[in-house]
């Protein structure tokens, strides 16, 4: 479980310009096995928050707690998932998944087999020992998303992970993390400026307005799981995406974007 | 999608004809004016090899070059551990780096020629003047490469490997190491050139062996022939040597060549 309670954050202005309040007294619960996603307009401090909860950065002011303990810098109880899929060039697919496990110290074969099988189940199996620039863009991020699950985490912390993928390929990786995580529960904070997506994978929205970074409210998305593939049709979700988008409307109309 | 085309033998095979063929007029060029013209203390280029192997089977070159080799590869060996381990912990902390970066910058602008005093006092006429030269005319392109290497590693990455709970030794040694190779290997390659030029330097000005001083001797009898017959056999120990520190530079850099 992960609880915010509070948390505000200051980033000096450089030469000149104003401090920026990226986050201004956060409050956000993210129950265990619960998939939350934080929605807003760029440059509101989604990932400023992200990065908190990571252990990344630290709050100014307030507390973010991971199963009640104060967060005080990264912990094997948490995994990322990269906008930019953060993979090491140099290294190979597997490698690059048993990353993680190998900063642990887990001898190589104990988790060359874990990466091996998480490859496998995310659909590349054959691709162990291709480099990432072989891959495309998709298969970059399934191997992101393999690294995370390898370690195997309480906490999924994924930051815009199908923002840099084409509009198919995002459908599809959104399939596949739904369908792993039916098989393994995390809890989710993930991170998008996608009404779409945000319906579509999250058990609760998080809306969030910019300058100063607040969360202005949750909203409940009372969809059954597990979700089908043609969840888009559902009138529900329409529903939901239609209120966010008037929220998210309203929001840049008041900041003048 | 196995391996991109251009890492395999293609690069080198469309590399080689153009190469061979530059050289190849070079030399052509050069033989044919020193004909025409003959120009003064420019020997034709098939008397500079007639003298050149004249002088190798009269034994004057192997014994020389074979002295004047090791102290490059002593000389060499020091400037890549000293020029690496600087550049790294130069790349790693800002101050560290903010202190070297004019040192660095002032070395790497300076002929070397000018610490043969210095080094003359310091350590005489002996093979520790020879191998300092040689370490000075390497190390600060190495190090300064190496440094750029570190500076420019991706933020993300970095920022990766510490959600993953990697320590300051691992981040080094598994993420900013591997990552800075690209720019770290120019460095050692650069840095092979200016050692081949700066062991000719000492040997010439300091400590009077080798093959430099073989150069001086001829260079004083007016000996053109003979001086270019060690230049030849100087740029053809820089090739080989150049050749060989950049068959590891693929070796290890392989991933970071452009896929197109």
């Amino acid at each position: 479980m992960i609880e915010i309670v509070e948390a505000s954050k200051t980033y000096a202005g450089g030469s000149g310009r104003p401090a920026i309040l990226a986050l201004d007294g956060v409050n956000l619960t993210v129950r265990a096995s619960e998939f939350v996603c934080l929605l807003g307009t760029s440059g509101c401090g989604k990932t400023t928050l992200l990065k908190i909860v990571a252990g990344l950065e630290s709050p100014d002011s307030g507390d973010v707690r991971i199963d009640g303990r104060t967060v005080a810098g990264p912990g094997p109880d948490r995994a990322m998932v990269f906008q930019h899929f953060a993979l090491l060039p140099w290294a190979d697919v597997l490698s690059n998944v048993a990353f993680g496990l190998e900063l642990r110290g887990m001898p190589r074969p104990e988790r060359e087999q874990i990466a091996r099988h998480l490859l496998r189940t995310i659909g590349l199996e054959g691709f162990e020992h291709h480099h990432p620039r072989q891959l495309s863009g998709g298969m970059q991020q399934r191997v992101g998303l393999a690294r995370a699950l390898a370690v195997d985490p309480e906490i999924l912390l994924m930051d815009e992970p199908f923002g840099s993928v084409d509009e198919q390929t995002r459908r599809l990786l959104q399939d596949d993390l739904l369908r792993l995580l039916e098989r393994a529960r995390k809890s989710v904070l993930f991170v998008t400026h996608s009404m779409d997506e945000a319906v579509r994978l999250g058990d609760r929205v998080a809306l969030m307005t910019p300058r100063p970074g607040r969360i202005l409210e949750t909203v409940d998305v009372d969809l059954p799981r597990p979700r089908p593939p043609d969840v888009d049709r559902n009138p529900r979700l329409i529903e939901l995406k239609e209120y966010l988008w008037a929220r998210l409307r309203a929001m840049h109309a008041a900041t003048g974007d | 999608m196995r391996r991109p085309v251009t890492d395999g033998v293609w690069t080198r095979r469309a590399e080689w004809g153009p190469a061979v063929l530059s050289v190849l007029a070079g030399l052509a060029l050069w033989e044919i004016a020193a004909r025409l013209w003959t120009i003064q203390f420019l020997p034709p280029f098939s008397t500079v090899v007639q003298t050149a192997v004249r002088m190798t089977l009269a034994g004057q070159i192997v014994g020389n070059l074979g002295f004047s080799l090791g102290n490059l590869a002593v000389g060499y060996g020091l400037a890549l551990v000293v020029g690496i381990g600087v550049g790294l912990g130069a790349g790693r902390y800002r101050k560290i780096e903010y202190a070297l970066d004019p040192i660095l910058a002032g070395m790497l602008a300076s002929p070397k020629l000018l610490f043969v005093p210095v080094l003359y006092v310091m350590f005489g006429v002996s093979r520790g003047a020879q191998i300092a030269v040689i370490f000075l005319s390497a190390v600060f392109i190495i190090a300064a490469n190496t440094m750029s290497g570190v500076r420019t590693v991706d933020a993300a990455t970095v920022q990766m490997a510490l959600v993953f709970g990697a320590s300051r030794r691992q981040l080094f040694w598994k993420v900013l190491l591997p990552a800075s190779l690209p720019l770290t290997m120019a460095g050692v390659r650069l840095g092979m050139g200016r050692a081949v030029a700066g062991m000719i330097t000492g040997e010439m000005f300091i400590t009077l062996s080798g093959l430099g001083a073989q150069l001086r001797t001829y260079g004083n009898r007016f000996d053109a022939a003979g001086v270019f017959a060690i230049l030849l056999v100087v740029v053809a120990v820089a090739l080989v040597c150049s050749r060989g520190v950049r068959h590891v530079e693929r070796r290890l850099t392989r991933w970071a060549e452009p896929t197109t």
